[in-house]
């Protein structure tokens, strides 16, 4: 229960899986295309992955792999994982991979989420430590939640070093006022 | 759409600054909440009509069982999510109050955001962290590190006034004026944003 207050888990169990339900459910308005409020045997929904972790332990459904994680997407990575734009398949890419495998049961996408995190980490440091600002912003918008940490954990390090290195003023304005304000007197 | 409301609140909270509070959205907030209500009504209902059917509620099941229990589970979920966003922001306002809240009033512009019950927790904590600290005669909120020279040089940065009393003199702290102070006395001054050290 460490992650119950935890944002990023929150929002990554918000991402939306195809499921297919086994019983039925009365009362619910979750199928848009049924006219009535409640959801057949047999029916096709999107569910988000909170809903639908639940309602599988519970062997109401059936969770196939969600859409991120289809071909076109595994034929990317194997050519270039460096390039890909993994944010816009979804920003908690790996935290949701790591959530469905167990429960689609594909083997296949523990593999594809390492390949693809050990290449893509290799890029961050380096571009962390040496990439001017123009090019890094490009790069900047392929990355996930989780990348993105790394990348700003990589440059303030870096900036620590520099600022230990150089010496300066070891008192500062506390981080949590914000950025000052330039007075107009 | 179960959730949606309460997934848009925590989105609000996380895409701000990270370590800084947004206004408490106090709207957004009651939302959730009348939608954990309607979820209730909504399970006690089914529950009711599984009772009528004459069906064993805790065994069986039936299609209203699941209508329920995806109620159930939406309003679990928005519980998380509400608890998150409060818990999130109380951290915030517990380091402001150990950075910048001890002995003086915070800006103005932080202090609209706070919410009244948050009002009342950052007083409280505040209150708290100064009477840990009288009864260690001790101030734990300094810098950590052993500072080689024990007076620094400052640049006063917003007018405080005359007759400041410091820990060994009292001092006239004009904008722009400079003055040698003992760190512990400065620092204060620094993490509000009054002033700042001249280093060389």
């Amino acid at each position: 229960m460490a992650n119950y207050y935890n944002i990023d888990d929150i929002l990554a169990e918000e991402e939306f899986v195809p499921v297919v339900f086994h019983k039925a459910a009365n009362g619910v308005i979750i199928d848009p295309s049924s006219e009535t409020n409640s959801v057949e045997q047999g029916a096709k929904v999107e569910l988000p992955l909170w809903l639908a972790q639940d309602l599988y332990l519970r062997q109401a459904i059936s969770i196939s792999v969600p859409a991120c994680f289809n071909q076109r997407t595994r034929l990317e990575i194997q050519a270039d994982a460096a390039c890909v734009d993994l944010k816009s398949r979804s920003p908690y890419f790996y935290e949701f991979g790591c959530k469905i495998a167990p429960l689609v049961g594909d083997k296949t996408i523990e593999i594809l989420l390492l390949s693809a995190f050990k290449i893509r980490y290799k890029e961050i440091l380096t571009k962390a430590y040496t990439a001017a600002y123009t090019t890094a912003s490009k790069f900047l918008t392929l990355l996930t939640k989780e990348e993105s940490n790394l990348y700003e954990a990589a440059q303030v390090s870096m900036s620590a070093f520099k600022k230990w290195r150089m010496g300066g003023p070891r008192l500062q304005r506390a981080s949590v006022l914000g950025r000052k304000r330039r007075s107009f007197e | 759409m179960h959730g949606r409301k309460a997934y848009e609140l925590v989105k609000e909270f996380a895409d701000g600054e990270k370590g800084h509070l947004k206004i408490f959205n106090n709207e957004l907030f009651e939302r959730v909440i009348e939608e954990c209500n309607e979820h209730h009504n909504a399970l006690q209902s089914l529950i009711r009509k599984m009772q009528e059917e004459g069906l064993e509620v805790q065994t069986a099941r039936n299609a209203e069982h699941y209508g329920a229990l995806i109620h159930h589970l939406s309003l679990i979920r928005n519980k998380r999510c509400l608890m998150a966003y409060v818990y999130n922001r109380a951290e915030i306002i517990r380091e402001l109050a150990w950075k910048v809240g001890l002995l003086h009033e915070l800006p103005g512009e932080i202090q609209e955001k706070f919410s009244d019950s948050e009002e009342q927790y950052f007083k409280d904590h505040s209150k708290s962290l100064k009477s840990y600290m009288s009864q260690l005669s001790l101030d734990v909120n300094v810098d950590m590190v052993p500072p080689k020279d024990p007076y620094i040089k400052v640049r006063v940065l917003e007018d405080l006034g005359s007759g400041i009393i410091l820990s060994d003199k009292s001092a006239n702290f004009a904008r722009h004026s400079m003055h040698f102070l003992k760190r512990t006395d400065a620092e204060q001054y620094i993490a509000r944003g009054l002033m700042e050290e001249l280093t060389g």
